[in-house]
């Protein structure tokens, strides 16, 4: 039986202003039809390159070496015609990102018809009953068909690509980075729904992601691509319970299984943190909320409460991990908490007293309490250097001192050693994690005692992510500074949080410390958000080392 | 904030929404347009006024006219009264559409406007839309082969011209084309008969002006479609739209093209209010009967009544242009509508 995809010694080279770049080197890969085959890597990898090369989309700056063969036939010697007619009909994709790979102006059943018209005689009747039922095979409405991208949850657009790539009953899927992006319930959703896909209808499938986690829970067989090469592959679940490569134990260190004790105050660093010492769990509050309440009021007139009675401690010396998915208020009740939103009714205390509402006090205030952002690239401003942006906040703040002795002094907190070495570089000179690093010490050059930091790994890769976690924890014992860090990551939370609060609809339905609260929840929306973590399945013998 | 669980019935008030949205968005634009233009109506007034110049001076020029004729004439044309009394009489009159009367020509402004509007918008129009889709054409042209040998001569090409004064240009076409095309005018002086025949000698003699506005114009819808097509070229959807099998063609005309006409087309219509003010120039150099060639006769005066009303309306058809950019946008773009 011929494979449905094989790729024989596949390598791909961009050429680029700065020579060459062998972005896929001696790529070896088959797939059964019926077969999942995940392909793990992190950004840069190589991961997405092999994606494209398979329907041949690479850009014309790619030079490509070895074969490509699709149900037999080498995609690289097709002509145009064969290839255009290849495309959707024998394999799809489903691409990274949704939002933007969808055409924002056209509705979205026009959208999912197109390679109908295209590749199929059908008429307009089939047509639209054919779109119909794809939407229905992805949970949503046919009337769904007339909204327009925009319309939709980041969920739900993805389930359109699902069904846009189902359109023209391909034998091959390829989803890149399909869950990405979504919160954990919408990403379990989205899962159940790619596996029963396969299950039932017998086609070949490659996922492609950076987090190991969810391979566990859809592939049979994995490979891990590191630097444009496959490190590791094979079964699934040896490769997760016992991965060979370096590269793969980091990749799988970074996503902790909830419950293991090994990484609970221990994210995937390379400097392994002391152990957690005795902590007095009397410290002072630092920063609270009572009865805190934040409405919007949308366009109909509606009021829609972002925020609902919140009650919420933050000690000194303590990390404590608001999670919850997108849209339960989390970001909202951050804002207020750092006075970027006014409250409708409640009080955010800081030390004792109340937050001030004037424009000087607000700004006193914002010295104590610091915000670290999600995406380190679009925070910093890309013009600035890296001395300009960590100076920045000390000079708005008029702090005394010799403001080069300052950023350096914040530099080495956030660990950019040799602080020097840094002064005079620009944002996109600098890694994801090296990014972050300056925001952090841009918020460590005010001499805080409290950070709030927004998803703070959210967007850098799986290796950076303990790295910085590593950071926050190692900050909190040094410096004694306390933490607010919201995440829809529960794993962060088991990482490096002592009390984890859980959001839903604007309420906290469940405060605690870590170990109560992920081990033994009481609040259903907490078990839910568990149980939508994904899991290799019922042999739970992992991570016994 | 919609969460999944609540995601199925939201289709109710998501419409009733849109109706009331769509309302106030379209009354926000217009009171916006009102306001713009009571602004227009105090500028015109007040910076004519700022001409060096003596419109009573040219008025007599030609006869010697004594004091009291002069006080008389003043005041008969309401010169006598304080600035403000004069303006507060022109916004009167204007609320009853009455524009004033010129100066020279002792007709009422409002017909003599009336009368030359028509011809300015034949040029302008003609010129608007053969610059427009030519500009398109060549701008989608050139992104689609970014840095080819097409881009780089059309888009040098559309800048040199671009950067002629019209009425240089103008003068250029007049010489090279030695005479082949009328020179003057909007019609022969021995008009032919037949409706037909009447409509080809206009465009005979529209083929100049039209030319060289047209010359002078085209630059900028296919730079702003060049950039704007360039931008979306590198959008994740077109990688799908390939990824589905489509023709490159049809990549460009159905997913590419699309997207990027939206903001060329807000620039359509700003800058078709542009134009109809830029004509003066191209007017005055083929003596075409419209309201640049009227503004330029006017200013010799100067014929301040005549210049507010030309003022006015040309300031007014660029505020009108622009609401109906904006009104067109929402309908074309759906995101505009949501936000």
């Amino acid at each position: 039986m011929t494979s449905l995809l094989e790729l024989q010694d596949l390598g791909v080279t961009y050429r680029t202003g700065e020579g060459d770049l062998e972005a896929v080197r001696g790529v070896d890969l088959t797939l059964q039809p019926g077969e999942t085959l995940g392909i793990a890597g992190e950004s840069g990898s190589g991961k997405s390159t092999v994606v494209a090369s398979v329907l041949r989309l690479l850009p014309k700056s790619a030079t490509v070496t070895g074969r490509v063969l699709l149900d037999g036939e080498d995609v690289g010697a097709m002509r145009w015609g064969r290839l255009r007619a290849a495309r959707w009909s024998e394999a799809s994709v489903v691409f990274q990102g949704a939002m933007h790979a969808l055409n924002p102006v056209q509705r979205i059943g026009r959208q999912i018809a197109e390679p109908l018209r295209l590749h199929t005689g059908a008429s307009e009747t089939e047509i639209d009953a054919r779109v119909r039922e794809l939407l229905e095979q992805v949970d949503l409405p046919a009337a769904k068909a007339r909204a327009y991208p925009h319309e939709l949850s980041g969920g739900q657009k993805q389930r359109v690509m699902i069904a846009m790539a189902l359109a023209c009953d391909p034998r091959l899927v390829i989803a890149d980075e399909p869950t990405t992006a979504l919160d954990v319930i919408v990403q379990a959703q989205v899962l159940d729904l790619l596996g029963r896909l396969v299950a039932e209808r017998g086609i070949g499938l490659v996922f492609i992601t950076h987090d190991l986690s969810v391979l566990a829970a859809t592939c049979s067989r994995i490979a891990v691509m590191y630097q444009g090469r496959i490190v590791e592959t094979g079964d699934a679940k040896d490769v997760i319970t016992a991965p060979r490569h370096e590269h793969t134990q980091a990749l799988a260190a970074a996503f902790p299984e909830v419950g293991d004790p090994a990484s609970r105050y221990a994210p995937a660093t390379s400097e392994p943190l002391p152990q957690e010492g005795e902590r007095d769990p009397q410290q002072p509050v630092l920063l609270s909320a009572r009865e805190l309440r934040v409405h919007f009021r949308d366009r109909t007139g509606t009021t829609v409460a972002a925020v609902d009675g919140v009650d919420l401690d933050v000690r000194r010396d303590e990390i404590v991990a608001l999670v919850g998915q997108s849209g339960s208020g989390k970001t909202t009740l951050a804002r207020t908490l750092l006075g970027l939103q006014r409250p409708t009714s409640g009080e955010v205390h800081y030390d004792g007293r109340p937050v001030p509402t004037s424009s000087s006090g607000l700004r006193d205030y914002r010295r104590h309490v610091q915000l670290v952002l999600q995406d380190p690239s679009s925070a910093l401003n890309p013009r600035h250097t890296v001395y300009e942006s960590v100076a920045e906040g000390p000079r708005i703040h008029r702090l005394g001192g010799d403001e080069h002795d300052l950023v350096v002094a914040a530099l080495e907190a956030a660990e950019l050693r040799p602080a020097a070495q840094y002064l005079t570089r620009l944002p996109h000179e600098l890694s994801g994690g090296q990014r972050q690093r300056v925001v952090i010490a841009g918020a460590l050059a005010l001499n805080p005692s409290v950070l709030v930091a927004d998803e703070p790994v959210a967007s850098l890769d799986a290796s950076v992510r303990g790295e910085i976690l590593g950071l926050l924890l190692r900050l909190r014992r040094q410096l004694g500074l306390a933490g607010l860090v919201i995440t829809h990551d529960l794993g962060l939370a088991w990482n490096i949080a002592d009390r984890v609060a859980v959001m839903y609809r604007g309420e906290l339905v469940e405060v605690g410390p870590v170990d109560q609260v992920l081990l033994e929840p009481n609040h259903e929306y907490t078990k839910a958000l568990l149980a939508a973590l994904p899991s290799p399945g019922p042999d739970d013998a992992r991570y016994t080392g | 904030m919609t969460t999944s669980p609540t995601d199925q019935h939201a289709a109710d008030p998501d419409e009733r929404r849109s109706g009331t949205s769509t309302v106030r968005y379209v009354a926000g634009k217009v009171g916006g347009a009102l306001v713009s233009l009571v602004f227009v109506v105090a500028l015109g007034f007040f910076l004519f006024r700022m001409i060096p110049g003596d419109p009573l001076a040219t008025m007599t020029r030609e006869r010697p006219t004594g004091p009291e004729q002069l006080a008389h004439l003043r005041e008969r044309l309401g010169l006598d009264q304080p600035v403000w009394q004069q303006f507060l009489d022109y916004v009167g009159g204007l609320l009853q559409g009455d524009f004033g009367t010129s100066y020279l020509y002792r007709r009422p402004v409002g017909d003599m406007i009336a009368e030359r509007v028509w011809p300015t918008l034949l040029l302008v129009g003609t010129a608007t839309a053969l610059a427009v889709l030519l500009g398109l054409w060549l701008g989608v042209r050139a992104a689609w082969r970014r840095g080819g040998l097409f881009d780089r001569t059309q888009t040098g090409i559309a800048l040199a011209l671009w950067s002629m004064p019209q009425f240089w240009l103008g003068l250029l076409l007049l010489i090279a084309t030695q005479g082949v095309f009328p020179s003057r005018g909007m019609t022969s002086v021995d008009q032919p008969d037949g409706f037909v025949m009447q409509a080809l000698d206009v465009g005979w003699h529209l083929t100049l002006p039209c030319l060289t506005l047209l010359l002078v114009i085209y630059a900028q819808y296919m730079l702003v479609m060049r950039s704007s097509l360039l931008e979306e070229m590198g959008a994740d959807y077109l990688r799908t739209a390939r990824a589905k099998g489509l023709r490159d063609d049809l990549v460009r005309r159905r997913h590419a093209v699309p997207n990027a006409l939206l903001p060329t087309m807000t620039l359509i219509f700003l800058q078709f209010g542009m134009v109809v003010s830029g004509t003066v120039t191209v007017e005055a150099v083929f003596s075409w009967p419209g309201l640049g060639l009227l503004t330029y006769e006017s200013l010799r005066g100067p014929d301040l009544p005549v210049l507010q009303g030309v003022f006015v309306i040309l300031a007014g058809s660029v505020i009108v242009m622009n609401l109906i950019a904006d009104l067109l946008y929402r309908v074309v773009d759906p995101r505009v509508r949501a936000s």
